[in-house]
């Protein structure tokens, strides 16, 4: 049947197709421009600057960054691994703890949700933080003060119970409680299936903490072994600039670091796996409704 | 019933107050008098005796017995190192040689671990804070007054006439006196003496080929630029950001006691260091920014420079044809060593301001060192090590080049040749460890060591014969550091405008800015030096 | 017993007076004139841990625990500086809910579950009081411990008042017990007992928040400490609120101003715009227009705050920039950005929106994804447009969803986007009067100064104060409307 379209409709399809167009390319144009600055020679974007396409097309920036490919791929590989067992795991407690603090029967819920929001407000900075993972618990140097930190975050917590209030109404869970339901039960077999946005949503902004990370290896790394993407390129690339704004005696080994187009470079290497698994997950969240969505 | 439970709440709260009360308002000295009355009889005869103990007790520092004392090695002891920078990729291999050889002699391991380069300062500080690092790498520029005086480092002078009387004799009272704070020794500096003395660095083939003057003074730098911008006007001069010190410059001028800028905009000639005079309220001040805004608007530099951030190689990649901040005999070295790579037609000269202004020396000892941390496990062994580490050539050589035949070679001039980038030259970034006996000499420290002969000569003619008058001095900002800030973050905000010359009225803008900085209360900051200052010019006799 | 405990005066139980008094009592002898601490064998004790006599002539012989905390300071004893902060929080939490126990008392308000609150309110106020004094008997025998002999001695109140609370805790206890039975209500371990599993989910977070947030809380101490290597961040010397001064010389005011203006224009602008292009890629027909766009609008978030600087440079600087080509090549003149402070909270602000757009986006589109397709139809057939559907079903139906994002960032709205400032605006003092917030300011003065711990967490501490207040009235005004839209 042919859904007769009315005239309202054409006018909001006009605007939103014109708003999101001109959205799109404001975006994605300076990202374009970094893609092209990879792969132009450094020489001549220090002396012309930057442009859409690429001039004096040449690899050397990406060269670098893969000079020794070991270290890159064990970058990689340690970035994939806290990547995915901090999701995985964090969404887990995430929604459990969302979960209960959505329970109307849970009577300390307000002051269960106060104490996680309060962590936000107060801290008592880095050096305590610090202190407690590399002294108290002695772990400094191994992964876990790389991968614990990210698990939970108050927002996104306060965003899952969001989530869950909104899709499971109450009546639902009442009366799975009055055919004899747990809470485990309503949780798996009631909750989870319902929260596809919002599962994906927040393991999509967990994942991305964990990818774009560089400040935990920073401080808890011993080894090059656990260090995150984010960081080995940072570090590649503050080796130089560092070196050369530091007052001390001649240091020959200075390679020839083609430091412009290479942070560009470490850009497109960054994003590059993201963009690769993004449509996955955009399907939970971008999806016409227009067309007959039904609630599953 | 009610009367009866009103009265007897109102009791119970007025006898409870009662026997806490009262206490809260008498002066503790009162009671202190009355102790000391009636015990003072009884302490004449305790204070003969305690003046004998501390009569006993001072003995003079510095002078050692001359023997090292033998060491107790039964324990082995797992040192940590802290060096700065990046760790080389054949870090495990290099350290397994060095811990044999140091099992082998003290029953000790040491491991580098590195601060990386990103947020290095942070880390340093961190790592001192939290302790669980033994030595340290420490360098007047990293921090070390304040760090020293705050009791960051163990006092050295015990530990060096107990455990390494001889390299005591090797470094020499000289150096170590420099590396003192408030009197006391916190670090052993490297046997090394090395120019770092600022100056300019340009483009000499366009000098050459426009007959323009050698930028030796502050007018004929004017005339040197204004005629490659003659010549050539596409060519970018100066590649400026806000992080830089464009004050530098007027060394030239003025024969100032440091390079960096003297703090609070004070002035002292190194001839006359206890003459402490003014310099951002004086008129020199003004027409000098005025000749800073002259060469800004002359288009010098950028307009936009105030944000930007620094090019790192602007020289070379043709951005600039100078430099004038930071630039010392190494760094230019180095440079030249790279244009003959990538640009051989392009020439390079150096200028240290102290050719002209006759102020020169060789960096403060406290340039590079090795202390150790009030977290020391063992602080006796750790001694120990650093004198291993910098005296013992075979260990020095490890950790200077890595292992010979693998990482390098010498070849048949004795010069050190790469072998493997795993390895680079200074790998464990140990300048702490630099020995002029032991020198790996490579192809441009030949160039460099000419240079430093160049200076020494000049060097020899100053009132303190190659002496770095500035670098040892620490200030200690504590009582006015509220002050401190606020004039930081004026001359952030009103002077680095100013410098780069992009305000549009001189007179006015100096005129706001000496204003802010008296409200900042830039007075109070200029007393708390110039008496730190002078105290310290009459402990060390400059006069 | 029970029955007399029952019995009515003043149109209140008998036993919920008696504790009120105790509450009443607990206050009274905690205030300032009343000392909780004696300073004992003052003539061996200066000397030892260093009160020359001169020092002594400020220092009293009794303390509360108000000013114990003075005694720290100009006696110079940093090392029991944490423990006396510490004493200075629970009393302030014991006031509160002593107070709270008494207004209850006083207001004597009937709610649904009877008196149950207020016995609740009760035993918390006594269980405060009775950890205040043990801490304070803690105290006494650390700070003895750490001067080698017996300085401080604990005074007879702080006995009496423990014998006291434990008695009215009793009284309440018991009252409580009949109240509960009455009204079916649970403690908290027969609460346990019921949603054990509940409990047990929330096992980890515990864990978590512990490890990662609470223990490392104790560091806000270090924003009244002047920080030094030889003490230790433990033991340095105290020094009040003079941490705090820094910030004042800063012109705090101004500081303030840009941090919440950039803030409130962040916060509002930004959901905004993420609302309106939620609903423009959820209602565009074209799936691969929609899931392209949507991509695309998110690539912003990889670009980092270093990078964009850059690009930005080059758009904006006065000689080659991009902006200035295309402005004098249309015949204008060129703009001077870096050196005019007006252009730049509109830059600032666009740059923000630019970058977090279609992150903030992802929340929307999910929310809208959850509305029931059903509801559309519905207003379909009754004959609504597209625009009408929106604004009646899809807008309230995100009310939740905003109100919540909207009332979260008020708690950070002291706090600023640290890179985004400090790369954008570099080091030019030129655009500090209207670019500098709190952070950076913090940032450069904590830079030159190696030792500034105290300063960095003072300022922090700042930020989280200010926060915490507007957070929690914002809060508790909303729960009084729409007790579902609110935080806590």
């Amino acid at each position: 049947m042919k859904v007769k379209i009315s005239k309202s409709m054409i006018v909001f399809q006009c605007i939103a197709y014109v708003l999101l167009a001109l959205g799109a390319v404001v975006c994605v144009a300076p990202f374009l421009i970094i893609l092209s600055g990879s792969l132009t020679d450094d020489a001549i974007i220090i002396k012309e600057g930057y442009s859409i396409l690429p001039r004096g097309f040449t690899l050397a920036a990406y060269e670098t960054i893969f000079k020794v490919p070991g270290e890159i791929l064990q970058a990689y590989k340690m970035t994939i691994f806290y990547t995915v067992v901090g999701t995985v795991l964090g969404l887990l407690m995430i929604t459990l703890t969302a979960y209960v603090i959505s329970r109307k029967e849970f009577k300390y819920r307000n002051q269960v949700s106060f104490l996680i929001y309060f962590t936000t407000l107060f801290g008592g900075g880095m050096i305590p933080w610090y202190l407690m993972y590399a002294n108290v618990l002695n772990l400094k140097g191994s992964t876990f003060p790389i991968w614990f930190p990210g698990l939970m975050s108050p927002f996104l917590i306060i965003l899952m119970r969001t989530f869950i209030s909104e899709s499971v109404p109450d009546a639902i869970t009442e009366s799975a409680k009055l055919d004899g339901a747990g809470h485990v039960t309503i949780f798996f077999r009631i909750i989870l299936p319902v929260l596809g946005p919002g599962l994906a949503t927040v393991g999509l902004f967990l994942a991305l903490g964990y990818w774009n990370d560089w400040y935990r290896s920073s401080m808890f790394s011993v080894s090059q072994d656990t260090w995150e993407l984010q960081f080995y390129l940072y570090n590649l690339l503050n080796a130089s600039s560092s070196m050369k704004q530091m007052a001390q005696s001649a240091n020959i080994a200075m390679t020839d670091i083609p430091t412009q187009s290479m942070k560009l470079a470490m850009a497109v290497v960054v994003t590059g796996p993201v963009l690769l698994f993004y449509p996955f997950v955009q399907r939970y969240f971008v999806s016409g409704i227009t067309v007959g969505a039904v609630k599953g | 019933m009610k009367k009866k439970l009103l009265s007897l709440l109102l009791a119970t709260a007025m006898t409870a107050s009662l026997a806490g009360c009262g206490g809260g308002g008498k002066s503790a000295a009162d009671a202190m008098d009355e102790a000391q009355e009636s015990a003072a009889s009884g302490q004449e005869g305790q204070a003969d005796q305690t003046q004998q103990e501390s009569q006993a007790k001072t003995e003079p520092a510095g002078e050692g017995n001359g023997e090292a004392k033998e060491l107790d090695t039964s324990e082995r002891v797992d040192l940590v190192v802290y060096q700065l920078g990046d760790a080389p990729a054949d870090e495990a291999k290099v350290e397994e040689k060095i811990n044999e050889i140091l099992l082998e002699k003290l029953n000790v391991t040491v491991d580098f671990q590195f601060t990386t380069w990103v947020d290095w300062q942070q880390k340093y500080s961190l790592q001192l804070t939290t302790g669980g690092v033994d030595l340290v790498y420490t360098a007047n520029w990293s921090e070390y007054g304040k760090l020293a005086s705050s009791g960051a480092f163990l006092p050295l002078d015990d530990l060096l006439n107990t455990v390494s009387p001889e390299m005591r004799k090797t470094l020499g009272e000289d150096a170590l006196n420099q590396c003192r704070v408030n009197g006391e020794l916190y670090t052993i500096p490297c046997n090394y003496l090395e120019y770092t003395c600022n100056g300019i660095l340009y483009r000499e083939d366009l000098r050459e080929k426009y007959d323009l003057p050698a930028p030796n003074t502050v007018e004929n730098i004017e005339a040197y630029l204004t005629g490659i911008k003659e010549n050539e006007p596409e060519q970018q001069l100066l590649d400026v950001s806000g992080q830089e010190n464009m004050g530098q410059v007027f060394n030239f001028k003025y024969p100032w006691v440091t390079f960096t800028g003297i703090p609070y905009g004070l002035s002292i000639n190194y001839d006359t260091p206890t003459e402490v005079e003014d310099y951002w309220f004086s008129d020199d001040f003004t027409d000098d920014m005025k000749t800073m805004k002259k060469w800004a608007d002359m288009g010098f530099w950028s307009r936009s420079a105030l944000s930007n951030t620094p090019q790192e190689e602007a020289l070379e990649n043709g951005l600039a044809v100078m430099y004038f901040s930071g630039y010392n005999p190494a760094k230019a070295v180095g440079v030249k060593a790279k244009l003959e790579e990538t640009h051989p037609d392009w020439k390079v000269e150096y200028i240290a301001f102290g050719e002209t202004n006759g102020v020169i020396f060789p960096a403060n000892r406290q340039t590079n060192g090795t202390a150790i941390s009030k977290d020391c496990k063992d602080p006796e062994r750790a001694m120990k090590v650093i004198e291993l580490l910098l005296m013992d050539e075979e260990l020095n050589h490890l950790a200077m080049g890595g292992i010979e035949g693998e990482h390098y070679e010498l070849d048949e001039n004795g010069i050190y040749q790469n072998l493997s980038d795993k390895f680079p030259y200074g790998g464990f970034n140990t300048w702490n460890l630099y020995n002029k006996d032991y020198w790996l000499s490579t192809e441009t420290s030949a160039e460099l060591n000419e240079m430093f002969a160049k200076y020494e000569e000049l060097g020899a003619k100053t009132k303190f014969p190659n002496t770095d008058i500035f670098g040892g001095f620490t200030e200690d900002t504590s009582a006015y550091a509220t002050e401190y800030s606020a004039v930081q973050n004026v001359c952030d905000q009103y002077l680095k405008p100013l410098q780069i010359g992009t305000v549009d009225d001189v007179d006015a803008a100096v005129a706001q800015f000496r204003e802010k900085l008296k409200e900042a209360g830039i007075e109070a900051c200029r007393e708390g030096f110039k008496e730190q200052w002078l105290a310290y010019c009459e402990q060390y006799g400059y006069k | 017993m029970e029955e007399r405990l029952e019995r009515k005066i003043w149109g209140r139980k008998t036993g919920v007076v008696m504790t009120a008094a105790v509450s009443a009592i607990a206050f009274i002898l905690s205030l300032p004139f009343v000392s909780w601490v004696k300073v004992v064998n003052i003539s061996s004790l200066f000397p030892k841990i260093g009160i020359s006599r001169e020092a002594a002539a400020d220092l009293y012989q009794g303390y509360s625990i108000f000013n114990l905390l003075d005694f720290v300071q100009k006696g110079g004893q940093g090392k029991i500086g944490l423990y006396a902060m510490i004493l200075l929080m629970l009393l302030i939490a014991a006031w509160y809910f002593n107070l709270a126990y008494l207004w209850k008392a006083v207001r004597n308000k009937k709610r649904k579950d009877g008196d149950l609150g207020l016995y609740a309110a009760g035993r918390l106020a006594m269980l405060s009081v009775l950890l205040l004094a043990g801490a304070s008997v803690g105290f006494v025998a650390f700070s003895n411990s750490r001067f080698g002999m017996k300085g401080f001695s604990a005074s007879p109140v702080i006995y009496l008042l423990s014998v006291l609370c434990i008695m009215a805790y009793a009284v309440i206890k018991r009252m409580e017990k009949k109240e509960r039975e009455l009204y079916h209500e649970h403690g908290l371990l027969k609460e346990i007992r019921k949603n054990w599993v509940l409990f047990l989910m929330l096992v980890p977070t515990f864990v978590y928040f512990m490890i990662n947030s609470y223990l490392p809380m104790v560091g806000i101490y270090y924003a009244f400490t002047n920080f030094n290597f030889r003490d230790g961040l433990w033991a340095s010397p105290f020094v009040g609120m003079k941490n705090f001064e820094f910030l004042l010389k800063g012109d705090l005011f101004r500081l303030t101003r840009n941090t919440v203006l950039y803030n409130v224009a962040f916060i509002l602008l930004g959901n905004v715009l993420q609302i309106i292009f939620a609903i423009l890629v959820s209602q565009v027909s074209k799936k691969w227009f929609q899931k392209t766009s949507q991509t695309l609008m998110f690539m912003p978030y990889f670009v980092s705050f270093v990078l964009l600087k850059v690009l930005v440079y080059n758009l904006f600087e006065y000689d080659y920039g991009l902006v200035n080509n295309i402005v004098t090549s249309l015949g204008g003149d060129k703009i001077d950005f870096y050196n005019t402070p007006a252009y730049w909270p509109f830059l600032i602000v666009l740059f923000n929106l630019w970058k977090g757009i279609g992150y903030g986006m992802v929340v929307y589109l999910a929310s809208i994804m959850g509305i029931d397709g059903e509801l559309y139809e519905a207003a379909k057939v009754d004959g609504a447009n597209v625009f009408h559907q929106i604004r009646y079903i899809t807008l309230p139906l995100l009310k939740p969803t905003f109100i919540i994002l909207l009332l979260y960032s008020l708690g950070g709205i002291m706090k600023g986007q640290f890179e985004l400032f400090y790369q954008m605006v570099g080091n030019n003092g030129v655009l500090y009067n209207v670019t500098d917030i709190i952070d950076t300011y913090v940032y450069r003065i904590t830079m030159t100064q190696p030792l500034s711990i105290g300063l960095g967490t003072a300022a922090g501490l700042y930020q989280s104060v200010f926060g915490f207040v507007i957070v929690v009235v914002t809060n508790w005004l909303i729960k009084r409307k729409n007790p579902q839209y609110a935080l806590f």
